[in-house]
């Protein structure tokens, strides 16, 4: 007993020694930024795998456990993560990152979100009346965030300030490198149908059409109906069909059978751990399949 | 084509049955472009037809070989219930108010409550009356009003729930469920939650389910079946352990999710904590006067039930749950309870009173495992789930009969024979598995276990410890399978099959049928 007591006092005791910064990021791409802001002084844990969609996860107690230590919580935001995290928060008895608190990091308030303001009715689907918040596919929007997490990090590590911002820039800069030489690529290319709404920004970014969704309407699986009407509308005309690993396939693969374009599946969120250049590398194979 | 509707005129013309006057070439022209036009639309929507066809024929493969395409794999609903697929919570998870402080987008629902309305009606049908377990027919026998969620026959609404949810402050969360039935509207939970204690502390104090064990504080709409498991409900009682008062527990700051917790409850819970206190039994006699006329005779006397105020009920809890990665989860419990109180009575008719004083302690474990792959619509998913727990009452029995009615002087406590202590031992058990097998489908096996100890003892311990005479009554079984058919995680469509292997009673089978349909937002619930 009075060793399991020591033990347990040793291990509070190192948990307080430790210098780094415990963040927990939602989802793998937030993972990386905060990876990529923080470097050596933050040591990040993803709640979300890679593959599946955040929008479907639910709470459970391992992302409790991780909360309830955690310093600061990265979040993609705009309600992406609505069904799972405000569990996870209340079940994680960590008032320091409950929303509104310093410990809560919402990128998709540090910027300007597209499609903001539909209207909140489950008839048009699981809207996101906040905006888009699948912002991640924007790597300028995420220079913003990433400047933005910067001087977060500064409250929790005021040493490392000066390094927190020079690595949010240096990831700003290559993101507007990487978009100018982006667009640059992408000149002439067709216009694309998505399965979601979650390549939007990206489109926007590189001048590219939407001619379509999968979904009917948004996280909607895709009915019979609704593809032929998509067939009958985009026949004749050029473009590319995209969407995430975690989608279903039969569904773009009909379309693309129909209309004869080309169709990819592509992961939607980097591997846990990674780097930005892997996050460079992952948008990079969006945009080149725009125009395969 | 056209040279079909030329002929087709022509032959029409020859025949002159159309038209009396001679058409001109023009009209006949723009008869045939008109048909064409209408032939052409004809065409584009018998290609559409073909093409949603094949699209419907796309999606059916969709779903038929999901299985081979491990990357095709999304929309996880959680099996039965959940809008989500994840392992985890058998509940849809939804929108939760929020406040609006700094640095979050919401869509403006921040102030307000969420609220959510859940309807769940079902059809019943017994082969056979239904009998209480060997053991268990004294727990529960008296209805202490309100809405119970014992099943039965024919068509029921069983309850409408209105839930309101919602930050109060940054100190406090809320959460207010009414449900509303035939018997009125009750209160099922409302406490407060605290979000700012340190030390991963944290209150609830209101009316709540308790957290022992997995399934006690789940609602009906949460239950993978029609009805809870007899652990539940004989246990401790029809509405589960449900409790006024307050809850501390700790988050431990470890790797893996440890959780402890302390309950003080006021203790009035059926099957364990059943409180009555103290009060005079009254009975009225009508008999014959002097001249015949009837005169209405009342006596009273003192239960000589203990009279103590709450709380009588304290509970401990703890639950673990490894991280075993982002498809597997499983949690284990351990609880236990003591009960200062344990009461009850039965009047009978022919003037017998029975009065059952004392207290009561339970101990539990349970287990909870949940596999999800994320597949389409709940596909593939698995949940298993089993508990245990064990209870015992030790109570001083009390008989008094009035015997002389013509007196109305009742035999009283002190001289009466027939006062004993009494021991009763008992437990149950549940284990159930579900399996997503198909999309939105999902199938599950539920077997019960009541009496598997099942001793009364008569007349209590000696000095020694030594208990007195031993009765062993005999363990029943139900055997249940649901099949539930979700078409969005706001509904679902349920059958259920259940066989009753009582004990000293009828064996009998159960059918039901079961409609659950959610409205609103509702909160999202912790594992």
């Amino acid at each position: 007993m009075k060793r399991l007591f020591l033990t347990l006092i040793l291990l509070l005791a190192s948990m307080a020694a430790s210098a780094e910064v415990r963040v927990v990021a939602t989802v793998p791409n937030m993972g990386m930024l905060a990876e990529t802001v923080g470097g050596d002084a933050v040591h990040v844990t993803v709640l979300a795998p890679p593959d599946r969609d955040a929008h479907y996860l639910e709470a459970r107690p391992s992302m409790m456990a991780a909360l309830r230590r955690a310093d600061l919580v990265v979040a993609v935001g705009a309600e992406l993560e609505v069904g799972w995290l405000p569990a996870a928060l209340q079940g994680a008895h960590n008032p320091n990152v409950q929303v509104g608190r310093q410990g809560y990091f919402e990128g998709a308030a540090q910027i300007d979100l597209i499609q903001v303001g539909l209207v909140a009715d489950r008839a048009h689907g699981d809207v996101h009346p906040a905006g888009n918040p699948h912002y991640y596919f924007d790597p300028i929007r995420m220079g913003e965030v990433a400047q933005a997490l910067a001087e977060r990090l500064t409250d929790f590590a005021p040493d490392h300030a000066d390094q927190f911002r020079a690595n949010a820039r240096e990831f700003a800069e290559q993101a507007a490198e990487h978009v100018e030489r982006w667009q640059g690529m992408t000149e002439g290319a067709p216009g694309a149908v998505f399965y979601h709404k979650d390549v939007d920004y990206l489109a926007e970014l590189m001048g590219i059409e939407i001619l379509g969704y999968i979904e009917p309407l948004p996280g909607i699986p895709p009915t019979a109906r609704h593809l032929s009407e998509l067939v009958s509308s985009l026949r004749g005309e050029e473009g590319v069909i995209l969407y995430a690993d975690f989608q279903p396939s039969r569904g773009p693969e009909f379309v693309s059978r129909e209309l004869g374009w080309w169709q990819q599946q592509l992961p939607n969120q980097v591997e846990i751990g990674a780097d930005s250049d892997a996050y460079f590398d992952l948008i990079n194979r969006w945009v080149e399949a725009f125009k395969p | 084509m056209r040279a079909f509707w030329i002929l087709a005129l022509t032959a029409a013309f020859a025949s002159g049955s159309v038209v009396a006057e001679e058409p001109t070439l023009e009209e006949l022209m723009r008869k045939i472009e008109a048909l064409e036009e209408r032939d052409r639309e004809r065409q584009g929507r018998i290609e559409n037809l073909e093409t949603e066809l094949r699209a419907a024929q796309a999606l059916e493969e969709d779903e038929a070989r999901e299985d081979d395409d491990e990357r095709a794999t999304p929309r996880p609903a959680a099996t039965g219930a959940g809008p989500q697929a994840d392992p985890l919570d058998p509940t849809p998870a939804r929108m939760r108010a929020r406040p609006m402080a700094t640095g979050e987008v919401t869509s403006g629902t921040a102030f307000n409550p969420a609220i959510s309305v859940i309807l769940d009606g079902y059809y019943a049908h017994f082969s056979d009356h239904l009998d209480d377990p060997a053991g268990f027919d004294s727990g529960h026998s008296h209805a202490h009003g309100g809405h119970g969620h014992g099943i039965e026959e024919g068509f029921n609404l069983r309850e409408a729930e209105v839930t309101f949810t919602g930050s109060v402050d940054p100190y406090f969360d809320m959460m207010v469920m009414a449900a509303i039935s035939d018997h009125g509207i009750e209160l099922e939970e409302a406490y407060i939650t605290t979000r700012s204690l340190p030390q991963g502390l944290q209150v609830k104090a209101g009316k709540f389910f308790s957290d022992v064990g997995y399934i006690n504080k789940q609602h009906p709409h949460d239950w993978f079946f029609v009805d809870q498991p007899w652990f539940r409900e004989l246990i401790f009682g029809e509405e589960g352990l449900s409790e006024t008062g307050v809850q501390l527990s700790w988050l431990a700051p470890f790797d893996s999710y440890t959780r402890f917790g302390v309950e003080v409850l006021e203790g009035s819970s059926d099957g364990v904590a059943s409180y009555l206190g103290d009060s005079r039994h009254e009975m009225v006699t009508v008999l014959p006067g002097e001249n015949n006329e009837p005169v209405r005779n009342r006596w009273r006397a003192d239960k000589n039930l203990r009279d103590r105020d709450g709380p009588r009920l304290f509970t401990g809890f703890v639950k673990w749950a490894p991280d075993l990665g982002f498809d597997h989860a499983m949690q284990l419990g351990a609880f236990g309870g003591v009960s200062q109180v344990w009461q009850d009575e039965t009047a009978h008719s022919s003037g017998r009173l029975e009065t059952w004083d004392g207290d009561s302690q339970f101990v539990g474990a349970d287990l909870v495992y949940k596999y999800g792959r994320g597949g389409l619509m709940g596909h593939g998913n698995f949940v298993f789930q089993a508990e245990y727990a064990l209870r015992e009452r030790d109570v001083e029995f009390q008989s008094r009969q009035f015997t002389d009615f013509s007196n109305l002087v009742p035999t009283g406590p002190a001289d009466d024979p027939d006062r004993r202590d009494q021991t009763w031992r008992q437990d149950a058990f549940y284990m159930q598995g579900v399996y997503g097998f198909a999309p939105r489908w999902n199938a599950g096996l539920r077997v019960d276990g009541a009496g598997l100890t099942n001793r009364a003892y008569d007349g209590g311990t000696d000095s020694l410890g030594r208990r007195g005479m031993r009765e062993d009554l005999d363990a029943s079984w139900r055997y249940s399978g649901q099949v539930t058919y979700a078409p969005t995680e706001f509904s679902r469509l349920r059958a259920q099959v259940s066989y009753n292997d009582i004990a000293d009673g009828h064996d009998a089978w159960q059918f039901m049928l079961q409609f659950n349909m959610s409205l609103g937002v509702h909160g999202a619930h912790a594992f």
